[in-house]
């Protein structure tokens, strides 16, 4: 039995964060597996920032990752995984979108943007492994720009971090999408798995 | 290991009649789901963060379970369609978020001091993370205030189990309930073991009364029921008192507070050695187990969201019997959402012990990422309507601002939707300290109108309009105010996530109704200047349109309308159409960034120092094209 397993997804408004928390919590569930987690949805305006929580096992009882203890982040953009850096354990892998998306303060002189190679080098600083991917290239190669996520997801898989099993999720991804929309999921999902394991 | 029905869709298993499955569910999913479990017949809500998806997820299942599920116009509204239901022996409720209580309060009053046949619950959600901009307010002490017990769950299973009870109780009362949730437990996941569905349909039927004395002796009846009610949380299974023998040190956590301690004792190795008291009615306290927990240990702290509630009254208990024991709360919990951190913190504090996780690193490494992360603020989505009636609206007011003086600047009141938005950069249409309530923008704007030398626009949206901007605009009407009103109408009610209306023409079931329309109401009311605009169709003829508002001596009323971005995408994706995306040409881009610098759709970005379009986030909306002043911006071909 699992005692904790910690797992945070980043990313902004739109990117999919929340369903993949609900796919994720899904298919948990069906292994038979306990699951806590949340939605950090804000308002619902695109292009804030995000971040979904699953966890699995019999010592979570709190629907947040405590600070410190994240096993995985799914970074679904870079600097929103950066931002969330402090809720992972240094033993942690993060997986993460090298695609970054501008904010229209940077663009206005507010603030700043680091480069994506920066950005790369101050998450592996503070965790164990990083795995960086443009995830929108492929998904287009499996046929959607928007199945990103689920390219990330199956990235995710592909560290062999996670605690469902790999025929659990995709049953699940195919239970929630229509039969085309599933086609491109599942070949999203294992191009992202390939790409991890 | 079975696949279980967990794996179907998500509308159908919510209501689920499978005893003892479990499926995996939202806070307020959990709470849809008890409802239903109760046998609910009645629901009716004003959508508002956290609460909405409650009576979203019963939208969906109104049909299959033959309830009547309705999106009122507001609050006070969705409490009086629950009350009256209740009234006729139904079991009925009504969702809101915290500030939502405020509008329904009036209402609320009437119910507990008249008592109720059928189980009446309110659900009131207190966004205790302070993300939107309307404040804390606490459910608690508006509770508190009109003598309405509260109950308040821990866990997202609790949630659905107390919505079940909560029906029971209060037909077992005569008297409502509420269910408060913090946002955490709202928006919180977890799998929930289902109970059997109630599946008993009543007949409505009013008992008329003779005329019932009013004043003291109605108010008597009042604090008798509650007595009872004060007595019997006692034994109510979501109070659990776990005493320690010779442990010095109490912990009592009110609600979603308890799963933090739960932790924070196993982090730092102190479980089983503090006496815990969790509770489930903050409102009443269960008195008789405070005080067993007093009475036994040295020390106590209280762990709670916002208000020092729980705190005070368990003060209150001890300083009535004496009972020397120092309490803690909120000097070392602060108002906002308990976390992990805080708990730790807090207990590190009281008892010595290490904590596992050197938070002070932790703040070390934030302060190391601090310079290279962008802010987010909230922005208007791509191709979202607001963002160009803005625009023209900035042109427009700027303009007639000037008309009265040098140096004289438009004022603009924001009210509560999508559209407070543009009070960021680069639009900046919206003044911030004059935001007060949904359909505030109009009232205030004609006090200020009163007394300023300038144009004075009120905006306000649609779904906002309907729920508190008719009373102000009336007001506007009969006191002669020269006021513009912007009614930026996307035709939903886009921050909580496209709910239906009075002006949409569906119900919350999706049944057509009666659209009613914007200009029609205020024509009714009387208002002289009124015209419709598409912000999408022409910013010139929108610049000019609100520009004869502002400058029509008296109040005048733009629509401005044009559907949601995100509901037009998503209609665009259903039919399989695609989407046309703009691009800039470069030779004839001049970098003279107006279309960053003044518009600023997020779409627009930069790529080597060249201003470029996103061509997966553009919407084809076109208004870039018409802001650029180079003519640089057109639209791809369609293939």
């Amino acid at each position: 039995m699992i005692e904790e397993f910690n797992m945070l997804i980043s990313g902004v408004g739109g990117q999919g964060s929340v369903l993949m928390g609900e796919l994720l919590g899904r298919a948990a569930v069906a292994d038979g597996l306990n699951v806590k987690g949340s939605e950090i949805i804000g308002l619902a305006q695109r292009g804030g920032a995000v971040t979904s929580v699953l966890r699995i096992g019999s010592a979570c009882q709190s629907p947040m990752v405590p600070l410190g203890t994240g096993d995985i982040m799914i970074g679904l953009e870079p600097a929103e995984a950066l931002r969330n850096i402090t809720y992972m354990a240094k033993s942690s892998i993060i997986v993460v979108n090298d695609r970054r998306v501008m904010s229209v303060t940077t663009l206005l002189g507010m603030g700043t943007y680091a480069s994506i190679e920066e950005i790369i080098e101050k998450l592996k600083k503070y965790s164990s492994r990083v795995i960086s991917m443009d995830a929108i290239a492929l998904a287009k190669q499996a046929g959607s720009a928007r199945s990103a996520n689920i390219v990330m997801m199956g990235a995710g898989f592909g560290t062999g971090k996670i605690p469902v099993r790999i025929e659990t999720i995709k049953a699940t991804i195919e239970a929630r999408f229509g039969a085309r929309e599933s086609i491109s999921n599942i070949k999203a999902f294992e191009l992202g798995y390939n790409l991890c394991r | 290991m079975v696949m279980t029905k967990e794996l179907a869709p998500k509308k159908l298993t919510i209501g689920l009649d499978a005893p003892g499955e479990r499926l995996v569910m939202l806070g307020n999913e959990a709470i849809a789901r008890g409802a239903i479990e109760a046998g609910v017949q009645v629901a009716a809500a004003y959508p508002g963060t956290p609460s909405t998806e409650v009576v979203e997820t019963l939208s969906r299942l109104a049909k299959e379970f033959d309830m009547h599920v309705e999106w009122s116009t507001n609050e006070k509204v969705a409490f009086e369609v629950s009350y009256g239901a209740a009234l006729a022996g139904v079991r009925a409720m009504s969702c809101m978020k915290q500030v939502g209580l405020s509008v329904a309060l009036d209402s609320v009053k009437g119910a507990a001091y008249n008592g109720i046949r059928g189980g009446l619950l309110l659900h009131s959600a207190d966004e205790t993370a302070a993300r939107s901009p309307q404040g804390l307010r606490d459910t608690r002490l508006i509770a508190e205030r009109e003598y309405i017990p509260v109950l308040e769950p821990a866990t997202v299973q609790e949630a659905k189990d107390m919505t079940v009870e909560a029906f029971r109780l209060s037909e077992e009362f005569g008297h409502p309930f509420i269910l408060r949730t913090v946002t955490t437990l709202s928006h919180g996941r977890s799998d929930v073991v289902l109970g059997k569905i109630s599946g008993e349909k009543r007949e409505g039927s009013f008992v008329k009364l003779p005329p019932a004395p009013w004043g003291r002796p109605a108010e008597v009846a009042v604090f008798k029921r509650f007595d009872k009610i004060k007595e019997a949380v006692n034994t109510f299974p979501w109070n659990q008192l776990k005493l320690v023998k010779g442990a010095k040190l109490g912990i009592i956590a009110s609600g979603v507070a308890y799963v933090y301690v739960s932790e924070a004792l196993r982090a730092l190795k102190l479980d089983g050695k503090v006496s815990v008291l969790k509770i489930g009615t903050p409102y009443p306290l269960p008195e008789t187990l405070v005080k067993k927990l007093l009475t036994s240990v040295d020390e106590v702290l209280v762990v709670e969201e916002l208000n020092p509630f729980v705190e005070l009254h368990v003060k209150a208990i001890a300083g009535e019997d004496n009972i020397p024991v120092k309490i803690h709360g909120k000097e070392l919990i602060g108002p906002f959402e308990v976390s992990d951190r805080i708990v730790i913190g807090a207990l590190s504090k009281v008892t010595g012990a290490a904590s596992p996780i050197d938070f002070a690193e932790l703040d070390r490494i934030n302060k190391e990422m601090a310079s290279l992360l962008p802010l987010r603020p909230y922005y208007a989505c791509v191709g979202c309507p607001h963002r160009a009636s803005q625009y023209a609206l900035k042109r427009a007011a700027m303009k007639v601002a000037r008309e009265y003086g040098k140096g004289v600047e438009p004022i603009y009141t924001p009210d509560i939707g999508c559209y407070s938005t543009g009070g960021n950069p680069p639009l900046g249409v919206s003044d911030r300290n004059a935001t007060s309530s949904m359909g505030g923008s109009i009232g205030v704007a004609c006090g200020l109108a009163q007394v300023m030398k300038a144009p004075v626009i009120a905006q306000i949206g649609d779904s906002t309009f309907f729920h508190a901007g008719m009373p102000p605009l009336v007001n506007a009407v009969f006191n002669k105010t020269k006021v513009t009103v912007v009614v930026l109408d996307n035709l939903t009610t886009g921050m909580t996530g496209f709910q239906a209306h009075p002006g949409t023409g569906t119900t919350a079931v999706g049944d057509e109704t009666t659209a009613i329309k914007i200009e029609d109401v205020a024509r009714a009311f009387g208002v002289k200047f009124i015209e419709i605009i598409d912000p999408f169709d022409s910013l010139k003829k929108a610049i000019d349109t609100f520009e004869r508002a502002m400058r029509f001596d008296g109040p005048s009323v733009v629509v401005s309308r044009r559907i949601c971005a995100q509901v037009y995408l998503s209609a665009m994706r259903r039919k399989g159409e695609a989407i046309i995306p703009y691009y800039v040409d470069q030779d004839k881009c001049t970098q003279c960034d107006v279309c960053i610098t003044q518009f600023g759709c997020p779409a627009i970005i930069k790529e080597d120092e060249k201003v470029v379009i996103d061509s997966l986030q553009c919407t084809g909306c076109g208004v870039c094209a018409q802001v650029c002043p180079h003519n640089a911006i057109f639209q791809e071909q369609s293939k």
